[in-house]
């Protein structure tokens, strides 16, 4: 069984590639198009890693990674998340950091990055 | 040139529609030339014969009718024996290729005429960059020169003579309050948005080819021998990545006496050294550098979109990675200027430095031909000394 993989973006374009992405790879994508949607998914599913973009349509990401940590549901204290940008505004990467976010990855993405670091985290069998 | 290659997974691209990157696996594209072909039509020496600058490798870069070319007076820079320092460092083979004598002092008038002119081939009216400074300069110059407009985000604290020089040439400058980075995710938006193209380091395929012509000009320098080791300044990584592409075609087309490539050495600053970083752990990739900064703007990058370009050609080369201080830096470009009289960037007097730690601990040997890049002249820089 493939790992699962939550993918919390609002932009359609970069979640089609993402997904495409990481099913080449055997990841099983989730996909929340919002962050209250991203939370809900991560403290209903099984979520191995996260991907967090951080300008998000309701919540910022930094307010999804704090609440992922603080969340009741125990495992999202240590799940990994990687956190990804595209207007990256001086000091949002230590922001991110700081939010609880593992990794910090800037737009646009590159896939064979994207792969190396979410193998690292949770790598294919 | 037959076609763009994707540099992380091969898909190829033509190289007569505009692309900025690939689309599939979002990786730089590399621009393919029928070198085969060329190898049997192309003599080596039928270049020295040309007049002087980077086009006189025409058929080596990606402009295809010579009208496009934008020629403001780029390359053919000097590579200047350091004789003095030569004695004082127990060298015998020390070279620095000036690049402070290209058009608007520094060697991104290379890339930029390269990538302005394939632009105004391909019929793009409007440019956008983001920039540490000397690329914006360059641009500005180029663009005006082909009739473009330009439009470029610099961080507000980019030396002023960077600023001034893009005003003049008639950019659209936006100071951004941060650094290369945050510049650049505000320019890819405004360029989304707006249809402009995009000529941020390596997200298009031209400004690499210009600047692989220092790669060129260094082996017709050595009368087409490569040095033991380039001391290479590294912030955006264009002008490392485009000497290595230019030391594999020369291979291709059979120009070079010998095939031994040189050792890459990348030089950062330490308060920005995602490349050092990365190398010093064997990583593919950089993390993002939090909290850059460093008096060397140029090389003040917190990640390089073709970080693992920069990488994959140092492993190649068995080079390494080195980072140098702020105070480092000031030093060597004091003792260029006091020895040699030359007035180097802080960017090309960090390689001076890392020099001086290479041979502390005996990475280089006193009889190996090292050559150090100077990417520009201090007279941009003045800001840093009067504040």
């Amino acid at each position: 069984m493939g790992h699962n993989v939550l993918y919390i973006e609002d932009n359609p374009d970069n979640m089609t590639l993402v997904q495409r992405a990481l099913e080449t790879r055997g990841y099983k994508l989730l996909k929340a198009k919002n962050g209250l949607e991203g939370v809900k998914i991560a403290e209903t599913e099984e979520v191995d890693l996260i991907l967090l973009d951080i300008n998000l349509p309701d919540i910022d990401g930094y307010e999804v990674a704090q609440r992922l940590r603080a969340s009741e549901k125990v495992a999202l204290k240590t799940t990994p998340i990687i956190a990804v940008t595209a207007n990256a505004l001086k000091g949002d990467a230590e922001k991110a950091l700081n939010a609880g976010c593992d990794v910090y990855m800037s737009k646009p993405i590159n896939i064979r990055e994207l792969w190396a670091r979410v193998e690292a985290f949770v790598p294919m069998p | 040139m037959t076609h763009l290659e994707c540099s992380g997974c091969g898909r190829e691209y033509s190289c007569n529609e505009i692309h900025t990157f690939c689309t599939f696996c979002q990786s730089p594209l590399l621009t393919v030339y029928n070198l085969k072909k060329a190898r049997q039509y192309l003599d080596r020496d039928v270049f020295a014969r040309r007049s002087k600058g980077m086009w006189r490798w025409a058929e080596l870069l990606p402009v295809q009718k010579p009208e496009n070319r934008i020629f403001l007076g780029e390359g053919d820079t000097p590579l200047l024996r350091l004789n003095r320092f030569e004695k004082v460092l127990g060298l015998t083979n020390l070279f620095l290729k000036d690049e402070s004598s290209n058009p608007t002092g520094s060697f991104k008038a290379r890339g930029l005429s390269a990538a302005v002119s394939k632009a105004r081939e391909l019929g793009v009216q409007k440019v956008i960059i983001p920039t540490a400074g000397n690329a914006g300069g360059a641009m500005a110059a180029y663009a005006a020169r082909a009739g473009l407009k330009a439009h470029i985000f610099m961080p507000k604290d980019t030396p002023f003579a960077n600023i001034e020089e893009s005003r003049m040439a008639g950019a659209e400058v936006i100071l951004v309050d941060g650094l290369i980075s945050d510049a650049a995710g505000m320019a890819g938006e405004k360029a989304r948005a707006e249809g402009w193209f995009d000529v941020s380091t390596f997200k298009e395929p031209y400004r690499v080819e210009g600047k692989k012509v220092m790669g060129y000009e260094l082996a017709e320098s050595f009368s087409w021998e490569l040095p033991d080791v380039i001391i290479y300044p590294t912030g955006g990584g264009t002008g490392l990545v485009g000497m290595w592409k230019a030391f594999a075609e020369m291979e291709e087309l059979g120009w070079l006496n010998k095939t031994k490539r040189p050792r890459m050495v990348s030089v950062q600053a330490d308060g920005c050294a995602p490349v050092v970083r990365a190398f010093e752990k064997g990583a593919s990739f950089c993390d993002f550098w939090i909290n850059a900064h460093t008096l060397a703007s140029g090389l003040r990058v917190p990640k390089s979109f073709a970080d693992h370009l920069i990488l994959q050609d140092i492993y190649e080369s068995r080079g390494t990675a080195i980072a140098v201080s702020d105070e480092a830096i000031l030093d060597a470009q004091k003792q260029l200027a006091r020895l040699e009289g030359i007035f180097a960037a802080p960017e090309g007097a960090a390689t001076l430095a890392a020099l001086q730690q290479l041979i502390e601990k005996k990475w280089i040997q006193p009889d190996e031909r090292i050559v150090l890049f100077n990417t520009g002249s201090g007279l941009k820089y003045l800001d840093y000394k009067t504040h």
